[in-house]
C-alpha cells in the first residue's frame, strides 16, 4: 500500500515537473493600474536615483497618443529615448509638461527633474523615480476608473466609450511641442481576412487609430508595408510586439480582448 | 615708480573693462542673430511638419518637395544643443518617413 501509494505521488510529481518544464512559468498578468506600465532605466541606476515608473493610464486620459509619441518625440520602447535628466529640465520630454508651470484641473503640474536638488525635492524625484516604493500620487486609479464604462481586459477601462461619453477628453494639441494639424483627411476602415477558417475578419478603423495616433506614429516604423494586402501579420508576432502589438500587448486593449478585432461577423 | 605703476594698473583695468564691453556686446549680438535663426528654423520645421496629417492628398511632386525640404532642414538640426537634436532629429525623421511612405505607395498604386 505504501509502496503504491509511493508510486503514485511519483508518477504525478514527474508528471507535473515535465508539462512545467514544458511551459515554463506562466507570465503573470498585469492588474489594472498596471497595465501601460512603463519602467525607464536609462541613467537613473548611474545617477543613484530608483528607476522611473511611467503609468499609462492617467497619461493617456489627458493626451492623445501623438501629442506625447509624435510632437514630445517619446519613443515607443521603454527606454528609446534615452530621457536625460538635462532633457527634462530644458522643458523637454517629461519636462513639456512637468515643468511646474502648466496647470491642468486646477492643479500646476508637478516640475519633472533639476539640476540643483534640495533635500526637500527628494520628494519630488520619488513621484517618478519610484520602483518599488510606495509613492503618494494626486490620482487614485480606482477613484479615476469608477465612473468610466468598463472592459474585460488591460486596464478594465474602455477607453473608447470613456472619450465618446465625455468622461475624458485627451488633449490632441500641447503648446509649444505640437504643430499645428489640419483635421485629417480620413482614410476608410478596411477589413483583413484572418487565417483561421471559421474566424471573424478583423476589421481595420483608420478614423479610431488616426485621432489618436495620427499617421506617423504607425508609417512607416510600425507598419511599412505600402502595397495593401502584401503584408502577412502573425498573432505571433503581433503577440511580440511587432505591428499592432506594439501598443495592443502593453497598452491599449491586450490580444485577449479579440473581438475588439476580429469584429466582422462570419458570413454562413 | 607709485606712479607709473598706478597708471600701468589703471590702463590695464580700462583695457579689461573696454575688452570685457567687447566680448558682452560680441556675445549679445550673437545670441540676437542666434535667436532669429532658431525662430527661422522652428518656423520651417512647424511648416513642413505640420502637413503629416495631408499627406494621402499631396501629389508625388509635392511630397518630394516636402522630403527635400526635411532633407534640408536635418542639417540645420546638427547646430542645435543635445537635447533639441535629439528632439528634433527624431521627429524630423517620422515625418519624413512619412512623406516617404505615402510618396513610395502613390508610385505603387501607378504601378
Amino acid at each position: 500500500m505504501n509502496k503504491k501509494m509511493f508510486f503514485v505521488l511519483a508518477l504525478i510529481l514527474t508528471v507535473s515537473v515535465s508539462s512545467l518544464s514544458q511551459t515554463g512559468s506562466k507570465k503573470k498578468r498585469p492588474l489594472p493600474y498596471e497595465f501601460g506600465q512603463v519602467v525607464i532605466n536609462n541613467y537613473s541606476d548611474k545617477a543613484d536615483m530608483d528607476p522611473v515608473v511611467f503609468q499609462h493610464w492617467i497619461h493617456r486620459s489627458m493626451f492623445t497618443c501623438r501629442v506625447c509619441h509624435v510632437d514630445v518625440g517619446l519613443g515607443m520602447k521603454a527606454g528609446a529615448t534615452g530621457i536625460k535628466a538635462i532633457d527634462n529640465e530644458r522643458g523637454y520630454y517629461c519636462g513639456a509638461c512637468h515643468n511646474g508651470k502648466m496647470v491642468v484641473n486646477g492643479k500646476t503640474v508637478f516640475r519633472a527633474c533639476s539640476s540643483k536638488a534640495s533635500f526637500e525635492d527628494q520628494k519630488r524625484c520619488d513621484r517618478c523615480h519610484s520602483l518599488n516604493k510606495k509613492v503618494a500620487s494626486d490620482f487614485d486609479f480606482f477613484k479615476f476608473s469608477a465612473p468610466l464604462p468598463k472592459e474585460r481586459f488591460g486596464n478594465g477601462i474602455d477607453w473608447e466609450k470613456s472619450e465618446e461619453l465625455g468622461f475624458i477628453s485627451p488633449s490632441k494639441y500641447l503648446d509649444p511641442a505640437s504643430t499645428m494639424n489640419k483635421s485629417l483627411a480620413l482614410q476608410k476602415d478596411f477589413s483583413l481576412s484572418p487565417k483561421v477558417e471559421g474566424m471573424p475578419d478583423i476589421i481595420f478603423s483608420h478614423k479610431k487609430h488616426t485621432i489618436w495616433n495620427g499617421c506617423e506614429l504607425c508609417h512607416p516604423d510600425i507598419f511599412m508595408g505600402v502595397k495593401k494586402g502584401n503584408a502577412k501579420y502573425t498573432m505571433v508576432d503581433i503577440s511580440e510586439g511587432k505591428s499592432c502589438g506594439a501598443c495592443h500587448v502593453s497598452v491599449a486593449f491586450p490580444l485577449t480582448d479579440c473581438q475588439r478585432c476580429h469584429s466582422k461577423p462570419v458570413q454562413p | 615708480m607709485s606712479k607709473l605703476r598706478f597708471i600701468a594698473i589703471l590702463l590695464s583695468l580700462g583695457l579689461a573693462v573696454q575688452f570685457g564691453v567687447c566680448a558682452n556686446g560680441a556675445s549679445t549680438a550673437a545670441a540676437a542673430q542666434a535667436a532669429p535663426a532658431q525662430q527661422s528654423w522652428q518656423k520651417e520645421f512647424d511648416d513642413v511638419c505640420s502637413k503629416t496629417q495631408d499627406a494621402m492628398t499631396f501629389s508625388q511632386q509635392e511630397l518630394t518637395a516636402l522630403i527635400q525640404r526635411c532633407d534640408a532642414l536635418a542639417g540645420r538640426t546638427q547646430k542645435l544643443d543635445d537635447t533639441q537634436k535629439k528632439v528634433y532629429q527624431g521627429r524630423l525623421r517620422m515625418c519624413r518617413g512619412l512623406y516617404a511612405y505615402v510618396l513610395e505607395s502613390k508610385k505603387n498604386e501607378k504601378k
